[in-house]
């Protein structure tokens, strides 16, 4: 027979007592479990979003990283069309012209007793000479920014071709001509390296124009205004033509000098760096790269996830170094605006083969346009690819980073992070390396990780607290009984055993059962958003559930032993004995 | 035997000492019934406690078969206790999640097969031997207090302490109680002490002493 006093008749018998604490305490381990998991979620998913990282070098231009989303281009072209109006008006048979010859047809004798005069005649011709000035920039000006535009226009017109020869299979022939001779025709009038020069020369030669035409017209308001303090009237001077607003239009040439400056200045450099990195010790290989971007969720918000512009060679080494593989669809041709993607960003952008993304979908997106997505990858590391030939031929306005990959030899990371940061050291680019993203990604989570850590506490300490005080409720309703066991001759030490033993089952079993039930959850969340979702979660993380669920049931279990086993160590069997109630 | 020599227990309350017990010598042979009458505050509980190792004397010396309390460790007079003790207290002290049967069990070393048979051998001779799977809430006092007494007999004590046993019972219930104690010293050759305050509980009793005062008359 099973002795009365042992621990299964205790538990049998005390349902009604025991369940509701088992019931709280695996309440709260379910909450930990579930925050806990989701917290390791968020990271790994980070880590995972970004972990081609960790086998790569990207070495990225400075000056491009800081670019703007809006493009310079157009808001030129439209600040151009206003300002050529406004400069036109200027030059009007009541504007600039006629205010010079009234000025200058004023007779010596007069302009003698008025030396502010002379002054005004010699403003009044600068100003001539910067409205003529600009006028002539702006002609070539508007030429090119208009060709620069039809570039984009003739690109996205491809595109619709390419979507429209999708669409139309049964008629293939004429469109692929069509396409054909449409492509070569773009590729002739894409703007050269010296189209891009003489822009650069036209935007700075214009915005200085305009600088000094605008400062002309105001020193004219300031003789006009002398000549009336002189108070000398002269009826034949008509009033000086008002100046147009060039500020906003200065301020447009002057960010679009400066992406120009920005893709043209690195690239020298950059082919400099790729042969010289491609002979570091340690190199596996390297490519130059035209990077982009998709933005995902990563649960603990949004990210940039990195798609490498790559040659068909390059995109291979980088599936052979991660040894991911194309499970769906194929790779991009170079020069279409197509995309592979792993699984999981698919997922997380809820698209598949034949589905689009870039910043015609997603605002966010800093790939630009819409790309096709025509390959799936699969594999431990989750990558993307984009071609180099296009990303490099088309968007030149956009926002695009060239940079380079450059991938160590498995175990040379840091040797060939050290060649490259001295390579790079004193010039333009900066390193994105597995080290700094991983910094990135620990201080985001770092802070959800404290306060999920300060809650375990007062998870743990709150739950101590109540459960302890529940265990010293029942604890007290049973002190007749130990009171007895200790008279008739069952030791403290035992009894403490005793109740140890019963304290540990109850806060065992709550943790087991709140374990079960915290995995149960998470397993069944996992399947139905995470996995969809294309975030990652270790539902069996069996390290960080132990670690962060443990202590609760520890200190459950500590501080209600400690206050009933203190109260043991006290009792007096007589006291309870003499009791008359 | 349990002999008691000049034993005393005292209690400090301020600058007073009261004695609870004072110089008691007595004897206990196998065997006997002994009576403990005497009023409340008389002492006769404290007697008792001492003689059964509860409490230590605060002078004098208390032995069982040759051995003296002082002399022996915590534990050993815990399992002299257990083993060679039995205990029945004004109140029942049965535990309530447990049956009737295992309350009785709770006063044996081992569940053994051997204790068991005697545990329903003892709730036959109490009358619950049917009521041996019902909880102690759905028994009367008196029947709880029979489970009280079979749970001190069940290990076969050599001396059984009965701690005003029948206070809680009407007069009938309260004899009965008595007997049987009184029967079992009879069949086991087991000693018995009973302090009680009704001299109709010592009717069988070999010796009846009377406290008062601490002291034995």
């Amino acid at each position: 027979m099973v002795h009365p006093l042992s621990l299964s008749h205790f538990y049998l018998r005390n349902k009604r007592k025991i369940i509701p604490v088992i019931g709280i305490l695996a309440l709260a381990i379910v909450g930990v479990v579930v925050t806990d998991s989701l917290l390791a979620s968020a990271r790994e998913t980070a880590y995972a979003t970004f972990g081609s990282y960790q086998k790569l070098i990207l070495v990225a231009p400075r000056a491009t990283r800081e670019q703007d989303l809006a493009n310079p281009l157009a808001q030129s072209l439209s600040r151009l069309q206003d300002v050529q109006s406004q400069v036109q008006a200027i030059s009007a048979p009541q504007g600039l012209d006629a205010y010079y010859a009234a000025v200058a047809a004023i007779p010596v004798r007069l302009r003698a007793q008025v030396p502010v005069m002379d002054r005004a005649e010699q403003d009044a011709a600068a100003a001539q000479d910067f409205g003529a000035r600009l006028r002539g920039d702006l002609a070539p000006l508007d030429q090119l920014l208009r060709r620069v535009q039809r570039v984009q226009t003739e690109e996205a017109a491809l595109t619709a071709l390419e979507v429209q020869l999708t669409r139309n299979p049964q008629d293939l022939a004429p469109l692929v001509t069509y396409l054909q001779q449409h492509r070569t025709w773009l590729q002739s009038v894409l703007p050269a390296a010296a189209d891009l020069g003489q822009l650069q020369q036209a935007v700075v030669g214009t915005s200085a124009d305009a600088l000094g035409l605008q400062q002309s017209l105001a020193r004219l308001s300031a003789d006009a205004a002398a000549l009336a303090a002189a108070g000398r009237s002269v009826p034949s001077l008509p009033p000086p033509p008002a100046g147009p607003d060039l500020g906003p239009f200065r301020a447009s040439l002057d960010a679009l000098g400066r992406t120009l400056n920005a893709f043209q200045a690195p690239q020298a450099d950059l082919d400099r760096l790729l042969s010289t990195s491609t002979g570091l010790r340690g190199v596996a290989f390297a490519q130059r790269e035209a990077f982009s971007n998709l933005d995902i969720n990563l649960l603990a918000g949004n990210a940039q996830f990195d798609l490498y512009g790559l040659n068909p060679a390059g995109m291979q080494q980088l599936l052979n170094l991660y040894g991911d593989r194309v499970v769906a669809g194929r790779l991009p041709q170079p020069n279409a605006s197509e995309v592979a993607i792993s699984q999981e960003i698919a997922r997380a952008r809820n698209v598949w083969i034949g589905g689009q993304v870039g910043n015609k979908i997603d605002e966010l997106d800093s790939l630009p346009d819409a790309f096709t997505v025509v390959g799936i990858l699969q594999g431990p590391t989750r990558i993307g690819v984009v071609p180099y030939q296009y990303m490099t031929q088309h968007y030149l306005f956009e926002r695009r980073y060239e940079g380079l990959v450059v991938a160590p030899r498995a175990g040379q990371e840091g040797q060939v992070h050290a060649q490259i940061a001295a390579l790079v050291s004193g010039k333009p680019f900066r390193i994105f390396d597995w080290p700094y993203i991983k910094g990135k990604i620990d201080s985001l989570i770092q802070n959800l990780d404290t306060i999920n850590r300060f809650l375990i506490l007062l998870v743990t300490i709150v739950l101590s607290l109540v459960v302890g005080l529940l265990n010293n409720l029942f604890f007290r309703q049973r002190m007749n009984e130990f009171g007895l066991l200790a008279a008739i001759g069952y030791s403290r030490l035992r009894l403490i055993g005793r109740v140890a033993w019963e304290s540990l089952g109850v806060t065992l079993a709550a943790w087991a059962l709140g374990l079960g039930l915290g995995v149960g959850v998470l397993a069944w969340f996992n399947e139905t958003f995470m996995v969809p979702h294309g975030l990652l979660m270790n539902v069996f993380n069996w390290r960080l559930l132990l670690e962060h669920t443990l202590p609760i049931p520890i200190m459950v279990f500590l501080f209600g032993m400690g206050t009933v086993g203190w109260q043991l160590l006290r009792l007096d069997p007589i006291s309870i004995i003499e009791r008359r109630d | 035997m349990l002999e008691a020599r000049a034993v005393s227990l005292d209690y400090a309350t301020g600058d007073t000492v009261a004695h609870a017990v004072d110089t008691v010598s007595l004897q206990v042979p196998p065997g006997s019934f002994l009576g403990l009458i005497g009023p409340s505050g008389s002492g006769k509980s404290s007697l008792m406690y001492l003689l059964s190792g509860l409490k230590q004397p605060s002078r004098g010396a208390i032995g069982f078969e040759g051995r003296e309390f002082a002399r022996l460790s915590a534990g050993a007079l815990m399992r002299l206790r257990r083993t060679r003790f039995g205990f029945v207290f004004q109140q029942h002290f049965l535990i309530n999640y447990l049956t009737v049967l295992e309350n009785t069990l709770v006063g044996a070393v081992q569940p053994t097969p051997d204790a068991v048979r005697r545990a329903l051998a003892l709730l036959d001779r109490v009358g619950l031997r049917d009521r041996a799977a019902a909880r102690p809430y759905q028994l009367s006092i008196g029947q709880r207090q029979r489970v009280a007494v079979a749970r001190a007999l069940v290990h076969q004590p050599s001396l059984i302490f009965a701690d005003e046993p029948t206070a809680a019972l009407d007069q009938a219930t309260g004899q009965q109680v008595i007997a049987l104690l009184a029967d079992y010293r009879r069949e086991m050759g087991s000693s018995v002490v009973v302090v009680t305050h009704d001299p109709d509980m010592l009717v069988g009793a070999d010796r009846v002493f009377h406290m008062r005062d601490g002291r034995l008359n």
